[in-house]
């Protein structure tokens, strides 16, 4: 078999083994990943309907329609929006409790404590929770800082709704990376750094971020990934509303493919997805290269 | 031995796959429901109530199982019915969302085929599920839209509840409240019609109206939109517009009923079924009173349409016959009545004397009965494909109306498209 021959200085049986072991994982991906793309695919071309039954060649008709829906330029739109805001804040949020908590000292740990905490709890428990705390103009969030906003009955209000629950769902996870990432760093550098007489923000920009900059990279494309998903936080905190105007894409898809059975835009979306990320992995590994 | 192994290993791992379809058991019927909180206590007592006594007698045991809200449950009916017929329950309750599907699914099966007798059951409630294939389901909890009023406020100005949109423009800027700075403090009004609301302000024009063609998607799958030519809709907007105008109309679309139970809106509308829930919420705060919808105009006298949910079975056997007729049973109907404000479907209450002390002792259940006693029963919701995107939809167009001063032959022209789209595209993807 040639793919054996490929792995130098592995004998035959420790290779069938590890492919042995492999197995169940590939058989998953196969069989929940690669078949149903390949399906979608095919579909994609096809007029099929809600029961299944394939019912002719649409050939591109599927995406034209797709394309001509204003639902689902809107859902690309309200996508980009929360991205535009979404990305940005989270890594300079990120980045900077855990810049400031990087130095272990006496009381980090109660900070670290803090940050960590809203991994504990639940997508939707948080979802429900922040439902709550901006519901109607009586919310306690008006009450606690004297504004009278309908926050999620107001199109802007809702998407920042929508961009903080992400920024808190998001946060203990990839405060956790960055700050191993800042503790982990080879401290002869940095002490390096100090008797070459950097201090302060110099050794900060110049010697501590930049040696942790895979990491960093991982978070942004990690939030970028979540950006572009995004679709559990909209279904409970606002369902898409006030008047679609936070109706991600993947949300729409959610809609038409599962409330609706509309096959043509299950397939198109779930095609036009797997695209979409296979450029903006392609992107990360090109970058990581680079590295 | 240690290739045995990670075969095995192997063998582990792969066995969630190939597990799974369930085991047949016709002593056990399924029900997949959507009531939670109150509602959901209530249907629980219901389900262990018949485990004890009929389903003891019977050797019949109903599992009841919550999947979420009504549109929640028909996602999962579909997601089953695709992948497995055998993984559907025995029966669910659903929605009229979900009639068009259900209409156009082999797997559904009647009651008439069941051999279930609705004989008692009101003809509202039956027109309301009435299809070309005839009757889908058992009607179980009836509701329909109502109109809340703070009851208090409305006495202390010495008004009554409108019988117009233009009667309630009237007096919109009486009810509404207004803060020193200019700021509303009170509306007089606080929501956004959508496909529910109008299925009473479009359908109740002149005695009758339809939304789509085939009465509504009732007497065959809808291809045409009608509320575009027969200028239903525009008719509704002039008025609506007319009252949003007053300034004391809240373009709000969640939260609603927090909002009228704060005192921070005199009225607003939503199914009967809430009554329970809103009135706990109120508590003493004021007095909410109940009312009929305010007429679109002077000849809109069909009155409002049944919505709630009803009962779709999937598995045809004389266990599911009898479950569904003990829910729609004169014990059953007015124990679910009295405890979640849901309208009884079981005409055999109209004589109880039970129910009518209820209803003597609460008032604003009574007028939800005597609204559906008045109604057209042929004024029956809309069934549509893509409904949630539609609800949405006349939601936008009202707003842009409303506040975007879009011209309302504009907004009517660009719904109708978006509906005929539906249809069009339900048509291309399911031969009828």
């Amino acid at each position: 078999m040639n793919i054996f021959r490929k792995l130098p200085n592995v004998n035959k049986e420790k290779n069938i083994r590890a492919y042995l072991f492999l197995l169940p994982a590939l058989l998953l991906a196969v069989l929940f990943s690669f078949i149903p793309l390949a399906k979608s695919f095919i579909g994609s071309f096809l007029t099929i309907s809600q029961s299944g039954k394939v019912l002719g060649f649409a050939g591109l008709g599927n995406y034209i329609s797709l394309f001509k829906n204003q639902a689902f330029l809107s859902s690309i739109a309200n996508t980009a929006r929360f991205t535009v805001f979404f990305l940005p804040l989270n890594t300079l949020i990120t980045l900077a409790a855990a810049a400031l908590t990087r130095k272990k000292r006496r009381y980090t740990a109660i900070s670290e404590f803090i940050f960590m905490t809203p991994m504990a709890f639940s997508l939707s428990a948080l979802a429900l929770i922040f439902k709550e705390l901006f519901r109607g103009r009586v919310s306690v969030i008006n009450r606690l800082t004297g504004l009278s906003l309908e926050w999620l009955d107001q199109s802007g209000p809702a998407m920042a709704v929508l961009v903080i629950l992400g920024l808190f769902l998001d946060f203990a996870l990839d405060y956790i990376l960055l700050l191993s990432a800042f503790r982990g760093t080879d401290k002869s550098i940095i002490e390096a750094a100090e008797i070459d007489g950097a201090s302060g923000g110099k050794l900060f920009f110049l010697i501590e971020l930049p040696s942790i900059k895979n990491i960093l990279s991982i978070t942004i494309f990690m939030a970028l990934k979540d950006a572009v998903l995004i679709s559990a936080p909209v279904m409970v905190l606002t369902e898409g509303g006030p008047f679609r105007s936070t109706e991600t894409v993947m949300y729409f898809y959610y809609l038409e493919a599962f409330r609706s059975g509309n096959r043509a835009v299950e397939n198109t979306i779930a095609v036009l997805m797997v695209v979409f990320s296979s450029i903006l992995m392609s992107l990360i590994s090109r970058r990581r290269r680079d590295v | 031995m240690k290739k045995l192994f990670s075969i095995m290993v192997m063998l582990i791992l792969m066995f969630p796959i190939l597990a799974g379809g369930n085991s047949e058991d016709e002593s056990i019927v399924t029900i997949w429901h959507s009531n939670s909180g109150s509602i959901g206590t209530a249907f629980d007592e219901i389900v262990d109530n018949f485990n004890e006594t009929v389903g003891k007698e019977k050797g019949i045991e109903i599992e009841a199982i919550y999947q979420g809200a009504a549109n929640d449950v028909l996602t999962k009916v579909k997601a089953a019915a695709a992948a497995n017929v055998s993984s559907l329950p025995d029966i669910a309750q659903l929605d009229a969302t979900a009639a068009l599907d259900m209409m156009n699914s082999d797997y559904l099966v009647l009651p008439e085929t069941l051999g279930v007798d609705t004989s008692l059951v009101m003809e509202s409630a039956i027109e309301s599920l009435m299809s070309e294939r005839g009757l889908l389901a058992v009607p179980f909890n009836a509701s329909s839209l109502l109109f809340y009023y703070n009851k208090t406020l409305f006495d202390s100005l010495g008004l009554s509840a409108p019988e117009t949109i233009d009667d309630f423009a009237a007096i919109a800027p009486l009810l509404g409240e207004k803060a020193a700075d200019g700021t509303i403090t009170r509306y007089a009004f606080a929501g956004v019609p959508t496909t529910y609301e109008l299925g009473a302000f479009i359908g109740a024009q002149n005695g009758l109206s339809y939304f789509v063609n085939n009465e509504n998607g009732h007497t065959g799958t809808p291809t045409k939109v009608l509320f575009e030519e027969e200028g239903t809709f525009a008719e509704f907007l002039v008025h609506w517009k007319n009252l949003y105008d007053t300034g004391y109309v809240s373009n709000i679309t969640s939260g609603i009923s927090t909002e009228f139970a704060a005192g921070r809106t005199a009225t607003m509308l939503a199914s009967s079924s809430n009554l329970s829930t809103v009135l706990n919420t109120v508590g003493d705060r004021f007095e909410v009173g109940t009312a009929f919808v305010p007429k679109t105009n002077d000849e809109a006298t069909g009155g409002v349409n049944i919505g709630g949910g009803a009962m779709f079975a999937f598995t045809d056997n004389e266990n599911v016959r009898t479950v569904l007729e003990y829910l729609i049973s004169e014990g059953v109907q007015l124990e679910w009545a009295e405890k979640t404000g849901y309208m009884p479907v079981n005409t055999g209450l109209s004589d109880n004397d039970e129910y009518l002390a209820f209803l003597d002792s609460n008032p604003q259940f009574k007028v939800a009965m005597e609204q559906t006693e008045v109604s057209n029963p042929k004024l029956t919701g809309v069934w549509l494909p893509s409904a949630y995107q539609i609800y949405y939809s006349f939601q936008t167009e009202i707003r842009n109306v409303t506040e975007g001063g879009k011209p309302i032959d504009k907004a009517v022209h660009d719904m109708a498209a978006i509906v005929q789209q539906a249809l069009d595209d339900y048509a291309e993807q399911n031969i009828i």
